[in-house]
């Protein structure tokens, strides 16, 4: 549904991104992610046809955007990281402004209008002047804007940002109805929100790929070495020597004590076998009490970090051979 | 088409909406009025004295409409050098500073429909108001006989004149986001083709005719005059068609520059 293969875009001498491919399929949505700044806004700008890339192509709805721009935005609702909108226009003026430009007229406008003005809840402000609403309303409107001819892909710039929590759970909750059967790809730098809508992720960092793939595999895939912490009162050599000798266990890192020689551990362990209960066993040994054992999941902070922290040490050398023409 | 008009009908109703629109009408019409009444009042004692004097009214033959709608239609030129860079500043910089340029970018609209509907929207501005002043020829007919013939080449050379001034004014909008500059720099643009006539004056021939032509408001007079050359003609569309592939470059090195 969405192809984009080989994408590079410059800013002069600066690099938006670079050399970044990844499809997206049919009622798919995928979470794109990344810090400030990454070429998450570029990429999506190259989709929508608002930017040419300096080498690469895209394909919108099957369709590349560069050869037959016209077509491929007929098959898209953008909503641009700022949501920019007309303050002097009433919501409903703005919507048939909006339906208008795409190409729709006559019922067919006016069904789309209704549509959209009854699943983004702006029945109350329909006849009110877009200026005088207030943040969430807006990005309403502007989700509204972007639907208003039903399209099969729907590209969202950071569609919570600058929002209340409960404006953040109000429209996350607006785009989960939306999914249906529109491929959809959502850009954020709130990881949580991945979590909760999306099907899969790429990761983008420095304008470059950084990580891609469904959520729980890419987790996986990071969590091939797993860490334990547990807490446990009683000597702390004798615990850690103990707890070494379990099969599976790599190292164990001491990492503090607290009043009652309690004794925190990390325990570092190889593969993805559950030995929960052989520590435990081995706590016992040690003539310990055990007071808390808790498996340590890998959160998206925390793979977003390690990617993202790996990547550049990775990147460190190669920046200055790139080619910058443009 | 359809884009277009959409386009046009938006800009219109954001133009009505702010207070600058009614500005501009109200200062056009009390301008237009001023200079009228007081062609108006001179050629009334103007043609008093010279019908006392008849060799005199022979010398200098002055008709009603020589005397008092070509002054009002000349002056045309001078409200528009700043008339225009107001009514045209907004167009294309207030939607780059608010963004709202990005989305219009991803419609599927050509750069040549937007540029067309801004166009649009503004030259029927200037069309409403340069049908207010078809009062004054009108007002005259009461009573002196009006030339029609003249006042309809003058309406002619005005739409043209118009037309060129405000795509200046929208191209000098197009390469800013600050709609003062934009005003600034159109009003700049305009007052330059006004200053290259004052240049035509001392320099010499074949500088001076080829200074004289590129002169805007020049090319108003023969209208004005009643002659409708084709070379004013196609002068002004000229600066049209120039300034409109202007803006569309502009779009261009917008949406690569992002």
């Amino acid at each position: 549904m969405i192809r984009v293969e080989n994408l590079t875009k410059y800013y002069g001498n600066l690099r938006g991104v670079t050399d970044i491919s990844f499809r997206v399929e049919e009622g798919e949505v995928l979470g794109f992610l990344g810090p400030n700044g990454a070429g998450k806004s570029t990429t999506m700008r190259i989709l929508t046809g608002y930017m040419p890339p300096n080498s690469g192509s895209a394909w919108v709805a099957d369709i590349n955007v560069s050869e037959s721009p016209l077509e491929a935005q007929k098959n898209l609702g953008y909503l641009p990281e700022t949501n920019p909108l007309y303050a002097e226009m009433t919501v409903r003026a703005y919507l048939n402004f909006v339906a208008s430009m795409k190409g729709m007229s006559g019922a067919d406008k006016e069904a789309g209008i209704r549509r959209v003005v009854g699943s983004c809840g702006l029945e109350d402000v329909a006849h009110r002047l877009i200026g005088n609403l207030s943040k969430g309303y807006r990005q309403r409107v502007g989700l509204a804007q972007a639907m208003v001819n039903d399209p099969p892909v729907l590209i969202l710039d950071e569609p919570t940002s600058g929002l209340d929590p409960a404006q953040i759970v109000e429209i996350r909750n607006l785009i989960s109805e939306l999914k249906g059967n529109r491929t959809l790809i959502l850009s954020t730098h709130i990881l949580p929100e991945v979590n909760m809508v999306c099907d899969r992720v790429v990761i983008i960092h420095q304008g470059r790929i950084a990580a891609e793939g469904a959520l729980d595999t890419l987790a996986a895939d990071m969590q091939a070495d797993s860490m334990i912490r547990i807490s446990a009162v009683g000597v702390a050599d004798a615990l850690s020597g103990k707890m070494k000798m379990v099969s599976g266990v790599e190292r164990v890192e001491l990492i503090g004590t607290s009043t009652g020689e309690e004794a925190h551990f990390d325990v570092h362990a190889k593969g993805g076998d559950d030995i929960r209960s052989d520590l435990v066993a081995a706590v016992f040994a040690a003539e310990g009490k055990l007071t808390e054992i808790r498996q340590m999941r890998l959160t998206l902070e925390d793979l977003f970090v390690r990617i993202v922290s790996g990547e550049q040490k990775h990147d460190e050398e190669p920046v200055d051979e790139e080619p910058v023409n443009a | 088409m359809h884009n277009t008009f959409y386009i046009c009908r938006r800009e219109l109703t954001s133009f009505f909406f702010s207070p600058i629109a009614y500005v501009i009408l109200a200062a056009w019409t009390v301008l237009m009025g001023f200079f009228y009444s007081g062609a108006f009042l001179s050629y009334a004692v103007v043609s008093m004295q010279l019908a006392r004097n008849p060799q005199a009214a022979a010398q200098y033959n002055i008709t009603p409409t020589s005397a008092v709608l070509e002054p009002v239609f000349s002056s045309v030129t001078v409200i528009l050098l700043f008339v225009a860079p107001l009514l045209t500043m907004r167009l294309f910089s207030e939607e780059k500073k608010q963004g709202t340029i990005e989305l219009m970018l991803t419609f599927p609209l050509r750069n040549g429909q937007l540029f067309a509907g801004k166009y649009l929207s503004v030259l029927f501005i200037y069309l409403i108001m340069l049908a207010i002043t078809i009062v004054y020829p009108i007002i005259l007919s009461a009573f002196v006989k009006v030339d029609w013939t003249i006042v309809s080449s003058a309406y002619l050379g005005m739409v043209l004149t118009g037309m060129a001034f405000l795509s200046v004014g929208l191209l000098a909008s197009s390469w800013t986001s600050n709609q003062i500059v934009a005003a600034m720099l159109a009003f700049m643009i305009l007052l330059a083709t006004f200053l290259v006539e004052a240049l035509a004056i001392s320099a010499g021939e074949p500088l001076s005719s080829i200074l004289r032509h590129l002169s805007l408001g020049m090319h108003l007079r023969n209208f004005i005059r009643g002659i409708v050359d084709t070379r004013d003609v196609i002068y002004l569309i000229n600066i049209n068609l120039l300034c409109g592939f202007l803006v569309l470059r502009s779009l261009e090195y917008y949406r690569w520059r992002g």
